[in-house]
């Protein structure tokens, strides 16, 4: 996020795209409730009708997979209504003639087509957005898990750089992150693209410097490989996986090929708390210390380092994931593994992330900082891009709309997407083990529009089967307005109703993101 | 109940300003009472939270959840009617599904029963009959007048009988000649103060609107007259509307506010039917509305119905009301005049005050100042009802003696009776008895004797009753219309209440002193509005002034 | 806070009144509540959240002020420049005392297990502290608990309820959920949710915010109750919330080496002391039976067996010194958890870039 989280009360004006935050981050949808509570505006753009779309004032629902098109068109209206901000634009960004001249095509009529919304209520956005003082766009994996999903992402950096809405207080672009530690994570550098501290791979003076403190002299300069790429060469050149608390299978589109890669290594080790999905398919499980028993540190969606604190023993003979980790290194002879304690962890990592340099593991459990902490005595960055940009001006960037990877036809009639639910996390590991959670979910069901339940021939709790080119899912149908009429909706929680069965129609090309959020698929009656 | 039927409902208000209450109206009249349903309806098309809206409308008396509801009967059980055989008369009708309701502002003519829209009096289920809410006597001390100058003239409901004599002639004389200021000063030097208790000055509440920053503005009647044993306000509404209109259009004239509203009690079905007609009436004519009187000067009135709580006759509650939200008072300051409805700045003045600011603009400050005793300023209708020959309505000079009121025009008790004692006003000023009966009709006068004037509700008790039990019952209705919000009044009324009629409370004198006192010092000190604050006043002065009843009623337990 | 905004306050703060005799600084529209308890003044209350706008219900924390004749509620009452407070005058703390045995003889118990919610020791706190637990006043007990709900999670035990209306205020101002309300008036008032039925069938998501702030346990963790009986007491260890990425602090509650349920941190950098209905009562898979509690191997058939850690580390060492020597450094692959911490991720990521020289590290973001 390029802001806090203490902003979301702030803004004048909201624009939520592809993110159900009053399920996937209730508390953080909590300050927006506030900000409309002080007469805030908020426009959601959602093909479904979330409970956030209730509370809009603004309401797109848009077909799944044609954010650009919108945003596009809402970038048209905001520059021909004179609503963007050109002392801003001035100042801070680059590119803005041509991005001007790009936009004079993306008339809110020719969007109107592609999203299937009125052109009027893109107008109606288009002209709340640019008045917005400030104005916040806040997104989700809505956003980014599509063929498209950094056009996507571009092109909300587009709407944000021409009103001005960077490096202000209440306004930002300020994606949601999903897990507890995702942001964590990347700032550790277990990402493929970069090293600790969000570094590039590409940089030569990071890779000198790593290769040293790692004493790896052949450490490669670029010549990523993220987990799309990894999965598909199992069995190929990749032979050997070591896979810490992911559950890959279930969580991962395309599951039966997920499986069969997989399968195909030669070993593969599993780090969990649980017997998962994937570790059922692992030559060694190892069995890690969970959260509450854990010391650790976290870092949250806005950038905050937070301490976790461990307050009961671990259950029978689980350890830590960076002792287990540790352990395996020494065993190879890797150098640096003599961590004697989390806080030996950390304090490199602070010493290695430029991010991080002015933070160890003191410090973080003393008080909770926004990264970049780059010394000792500094107070942290709530909000990015004050004065300037990382890589100096801001840039326009032109971009087109594109079809998602499938379109509904003939054969595969209905649009699926897909996400989360409120009770539910993930796989349900965690939630489907605490105890009442099957009170108000028990089941996985197909959300799906009445008439369109009418049409098909389906009553609520009746069986379908969902296919797509990748594979199939038996599931019980719910009929709900919160599915437009030809656009279905499951979760992937749960285990009996793999969902992922259907998704991995493509990829983005530069991250290879999935396209989780849209693909096509036939819905059948089936018998149980 | 289609849903087609829903919508219509709820589109006839939806645009309006304060829509809840109508649209609630409009399902309760048409389905007898409020079903889910209605409610799930409401909610979805104005926009409020179910959970909400359903605590909201079981927070009012009237909105029945039952079907039929609506149309059983409802009988007076008040503090006069219950002098007068109104628990009787409950008990007749029990047969036809009747229940209790609170003072309903009859206590000139016991005892009322609401059945559906119409009011019926009588004290049997035989002599139940529709009657048309009594007249003020001519004044009986012979004094000028300024609000029931003409009232009992034929005919005067109406436009014509009003303008008869010099009705909307201080509107007109204000839109042609005036200047806001100008009616400012003119209010403001007649030294008129809130009739409906509260006593601030008009003139002074109308400057701080006209000031205030904020648009719209907005001028609320308070009619909502729920004090137990006033009906003063129902005589101006029935027989003379347009007083109350016209004063209306001229507080909104002074402060530069458009709109109005009148927020009148649930139980004056007819008052309501005689407004919207004189509503009607003086828009047709161009008296209210759009640029009234060919001026620049817009006011519209939107009439609202309340749905029975006491409490919405607080200011900061009946705003509340209004809204749509929980009727609780608000937290003060800020006060109306900045933060009125929908927190814009709003004048807010009871139906008295309003009725007597055309008189005052045609006759001019002095003279108004002038019909008041001992230097105080104008007039004071009082509600006199209880054991009295002549109960009724009366406009008295501030200052009159209370005993000339009680005895010379009022004509005493009941033949053999004498006067144990009054209450002030209304239930909420407590007992005066004894040596302290010998006061003006004026608040330093009645402060001065430990009660105050209030909205000039005054019960009269004889010699043949039992003031604990009449304390009790007015200690009952104030825990029945508590709203809830502040601890001391929801816990306090409610323990004084079982204190009183001897459900719980010590044996022992001296301890069930102590507690009555001590309840009533918290209350009155912390309170949050003035319901709790006022209703000790009924346990203080009935320990003062009784305490041999107080004595046997606590060892007769 | 940054320098700029610390200035600020201190400038705003040149505004001063008086507080039982001191001068003491104060920022526009503080109230006087605030100022007090800025000033430690311990003022009572039972109705106040600082998270929620102040309400005025209790009336426990009214001062006198110089030149107005009733005491004010000092939560809801500004202060001004000048103005004259006395924060617990005798006759203040009368009235306290009374409001307090007010409110003891309606309630059924005031003595509550502190695992029903953060708050709910509020209300016997101030019992105690003011001596109210006279007996006097009795009389009617208000409210009525809610015996059909069935849900797993909030105890509605309104017999316990004193009609603060923390919880109704919570649920709409903190959540924007308004599930609940209150129903009819007076000493019958009522905390309900539409037309009276389960938390399951209004708007309400779970998040426990009205256990949270409940003063007198009359909303109660259903969950931590379970452990009612186990001996110990509760200790609380903050920590982070092992959900969604907004990194809600919370505490932990255990007792011995029981974890029995989850507190909001109400002053979370993150949550302000909020959480969802997984933070707050989905905690429980931690001590689940099904955790993995010793290495497992895989056997020829399939199955799994336990082993001990030597012997598993030193088998999956194995496998990627095999595949390194087989394959070379290309051929191995780790995948990092988007949920462990990140001693977790950057041990994973270290693993790979010392271990083979590659990047072939990634995690479940793209997921």
């Amino acid at each position: 996020m390029s802001n806090p989280l203490a902003d979301m009360a702030k803004p004048d004006v909201i624009f939520c795209i592809g993110t159900n935050m009053t399920e996937c981050h209730p508390v953080a949808a909590t300050g927006l409730k506030k900000a409309m509570a002080r007469g805030a505006k908020l426009i959601v753009a959602d093909p479904r009708r979330i409970r956030l779309a209730e509370l809009a004032d603004v309401y797109l629902p848009i077909r799944v997979g044609s954010d650009v098109a919108l945003l596009l068109a809402m970038a048209h209206v905001i520059d021909r209504e004179g609503l963007a901000n050109h002392e801003f634009i001035e100042a801070r960004t680059a590119g803005w003639e041509e991005f001007r001249q790009h936009l004079k095509a993306f008339t809110p009529e020719w969007a109107a087509k592609i999203c299937e919304v009125p052109a009027k209520d893109i107008e109606s956005a288009a002209l709340c957005y640019g008045r917005g003082k400030p104005g916040a766009i806040y997104y989700t994996l809505g956003i980014t898990e599509h063929i498209c999903g950094v056009d996507n992402v571009q092109s909300l950096c587009n709407l944000a750089l021409m009103t001005g809405n960077l490096g202000v207080e209440g306004g930002g672009i300020n994606p949601m992150r999903g897990q507890n530690n995702i942001q964590g994570c990347g700032d550790c550098g277990a990402e493929t693209f970069v090293f600790p501290g969000s570094v590039p791979i590409t940089d030569e003076a990071a890779r000198d410097k790593f290769a040293a403190a790692y004493h790896r002299p052949d450490l490669d300069l670029g010549h990523a490989m993220t987990k799309v790429t990894g999965l598909q060469e199992c069995g190929k050149s990749i032979r050997a996986m070591l896979i810490d608390g992911e559950n890959t299978v279930i969580s991962d589109p395309d599951k039966n090929h997920c499986e069969h890669a997989l399968k195909a290594l030669d070993h593969l080790v599993v780090i969990d708390i649980f017997m998962t999905e994937t570790a059922q398919l692992a030559h060694v499980v190892l069995p890690a210390t969970a959260w509450a028993e854990t010391d650790g540190v976290a870092c949250n969606t806005e950038r905050r380092v937070q301490r976790l604190r461990a307050a009961v023993p671990p259950a029978g003979d689980s350890r830590p994931d960076w002792w287990i980790i540790a352990q395996i290194a020494k065993r190879l002879g890797i150098p640096g593994f003599d961590f004697q304690s989390p806080a030996d962890v950390f304090n490199e990592l602070c010493s290695l992330s430029p991010t991080y340099g002015g933070l160890d593991w003191d410090r973080v459990s003393r008080e909770s900082l926004n990264w970049p902490v780059p010394t000792k005595d500094h107070p942290g960055t709530p909000i990015l891009h004050v004065d300037n940009f990382t890589n100096g001006r801001g840039k326009f960037m032109r971009l087109g709309y594109r079809d998602p990877a499938e379109v509904v036809d003939a054969q595969f009639p209905v649009w699926l997407t897909t996400g989360r639910r409120l009770q539910s996390y993930h796989t349900r590991t965690q939630t489907g083990r605490s105890s009442g959670i099957d009170y108000l979910l028990s089941e996985e069901s197909l959300e799906v529009n009445p008439e369109d339940a009418v049409a098909w021939g389906f009553q609520d709790g009746d069986w379908a089967t969902v296919s797509s080119r990748r594979g199939s899912v038996k599931i019980k149908v719910r009929a709900t307005d919160r599915s437009p009429r030809g656009t279905v909706f499951a979760s992937f929680s749960f285990a009996d109703v793999p969902v992922n069965n259907l998704t991995g129609s493509g990829y983005d090309p530069a991250t290879h993101t999935a396209e989780l959020k849209v693909c096509a698929v036939r819905i059948e009656r089936a018998t149980n | 109940m289609s849903a087609a039927g829903n919508q219509q409902l709820i589109e006839r208000f939806r645009h309006q300003p304060a829509p809840l209450l109508p649209v609630l109206h409009a399902f309760h009249d048409r389905d007898g009472f409020l079903s889910e349903d209605a409610l799930r309806a409401v909610s979805e098309g104005l926009k409020i939270p179910l959970a909400d809206l359903f605590g909201t409308v079981t927070f009012y008396h009237h909105f029945s959840r039952e079907p039929g509801g609506l149309n059983k009967p409802r009988v007076c059980t008040g503090n006069v009617c219950s002098l007068r055989g109104g628990n009787e008369l409950l008990a007749a009708l029990k047969s036809q599904g009747a229940t209790a309701m609170p003072c309903s502002g009859r206590c000139d003519e016991p005892v009322p029963v609401l059945r559906g829209h119409e009011t019926l009096v009588g004290t049997t289920p035989e002599n139940l009959r529709a009657s048309a809410s009594p007249l003020p006597a001519p004044n009986p001390g012979g004094c000028e007048e300024c609000i029931f100058t003409h009232i009992r003239e034929p005919g005067r409901a109406t436009l014509e009988g009003y303008k008869r004599t010099g009705g909307y002639e201080a509107l007109t004389k204000a839109v042609r000649e005036m200047s806001p200021a100008q009616l400012l000063a003119v209010v403001t030097e007649s030294k008129l103060a809130g009739r409906g208790g509260a006593g601030f000055p008009t003139g002074v509440k109308w400057k701080a609107v006209a000031d205030a920053a904020g648009n719209p503005k907005s001028v609320v009647c308070n009619a909502d007259e729920g004090e137990p044993g006033c009906f003063k306000d129902r005589a101006i509404m029935d027989h003379d509307p347009h007083a109350m209109l016209e004063g209306m259009a001229l507080a909104g004239f002074a402060t530069g506010a458009a709109r109005g509203f009148i927020y009148l009690r649930y139980e004056y079905p007819e008052t309501f039917r005689i407004l919207e007609r004189a509503i009607a009436e003086a828009e047709a004519a161009g008296l209210l509305g759009a640029n009234i009187l060919g001026s620049a000067f817009s006011f519209k009135i939107h009439l609202r119905r309340g749905a029975g709580a006491y409490i919405c006759g607080e200011e900061g509650s009946l705003l509340n009301s209004l809204e749509g939200k929980h009727p609780f008072p608000r937290n003060k300051p800020p006060y109306p005049v900045t933060h009125g409805f929908e927190n814009l700045p709003t004048a807010v003045n009871n139906v008295e005050t309003l009725a007597s600011v055309p008189p005052i603009v045609r006759n001019g400050a002095a003279w108004y100042r002038g019909l008041g005793r001992n230097g105080h300023a104008g007039t004071k209708l009082i509600s006199l009802s209880g054991d009295i020959q002549r109960p009724g309505n009366y406009e008295v000079p501030i200052g009159l003696p209370l005993q000339t009121l009680l005895h010379e025009w009022a004509g005493g008790p009941l033949s053999g009776r004498t006067i144990q004692a009054v209450t002030m006003a209304g239930l909420s000023g407590g007992f005066l008895a004894g040596d302290s009966l010998d006061c003006t009709l004026d608040e330093p006068s009645i402060r001065s004797k430990g009660s105050f004037l209030g909205a000039g509700g005054i019960i009269v008790f004889d010699d043949s009753r039992n003031m604990v039990a009449a304390a009790h019952d007015a200690m009952e209705f104030f825990a029945h219309e508590s709203c809830g919000k502040c601890f001391p009044c929801r816990i306090g009324t409610q323990r004084l209440t079982e204190r009183l009629n001897g459900e719980a409370g010590p044996r022992d004198l001296a301890a069930w002193t102590e507690e009555v006192r001590d309840i009533g010092a918290a209350m009155r000190a912390t309170s949050a509005c003035g319901l709790g604050m006022a209703a000790p006043f009924v346990t203080d002065s009935l320990l003062k002034f009784f305490p041999k009843q107080v004595e046997n009623h606590v060892s007769a337990k | 806070m940054t320098e700029h905004s610390m200035n600020a306050t201190a400038m705003e703060r040149k505004l001063t009144m008086t507080l039982d005799g001191q001068p003491v600084g104060f920022s526009e529209g503080e109230t006087i509540y605030q100022v007090a308890q800025r000033a430690q003044k311990n003022v009572p209350t039972l109705c106040y959240d600082e998270r929620l706008e102040a309400f005025g219900a209790c009336r426990l924390c009214v001062v006198e002020v110089e030149g107005v004749k009733a005491p004010v509620a000092s939560c809801t009452t500004k202060v001004t420049p000048g103005m004259i407070v006395r924060s617990g005058s005798p006759t203040i703390e009368k009235y306290r005392k009374t409001l307090l045995e007010l409110v003891v003889s309606e309630n059924r118990e005031v003595d509550v297990n502190p695992l029903r919610g953060f708050a709910s020791q509020e209300l016997t706190t101030l019992v105690d502290r003011y001596g109210a637990r006279t007996g006097r006043f009795k009389g009617k007990k208000s409210g009525t608990s809610n015996k059909s709900d069935d849900n797993p999670f909030i105890l509605r035990d309104y017999d316990l309820c004193i009609s603060c209306y923390r919880c109704v205020r919570v649920c709409a101002e903190q959540e924007g959920d308004y599930a609940i309300s209150m129903m009819n008036r007076g000493f019958s008032t009522q905390i309900t949710t539409e037309f009276n039925g389960r938390l399951k069938d209004s708007d309400c998501t779970f998040c426990g915010q009205c256990v949270q702030t409940c003063p007198t346990g009359a909303l109660a963790d259903k969950k931590a109750l379970r452990a009612a009986d186990l001996p110990g007491e509760v200790t609380k260890t903050r920590t982070i919330c092992p959900y969604c990425g907004v990194g809600c602090s919370v505490d932990l509650l255990t007792k011995g080496d029981r974890l029995v349920g989850v507190q909001p941190a109400m002053d979370g950098p993150a949550n302000g002391g909020a959480l969802c209905i997984k933070g707050q009562f989905a905690f429980d898979f931690v001590q689940h039976e099904d955790r993995l509690k010793k290495p497992l191997l895989r056997q020829a058939d399939g199955s799994f067996k336990e082993t001990d850690w030597d012997t598993a580390l030193d088998i999956a060492a194995a496998g990627f010194r095999r595949a390194l020597e087989q394959h070379g450094r290309r051929s191995i692959y780790g995948i990092a958890s988007g949920r462990a911490p990140h001693e977790a991720a950057y041990s994973m990521q270290k693993f790979i870039r010392a271990g083979f020289g590659t990047h072939y590290i990634d995690n479940c973001s793209r997921a």
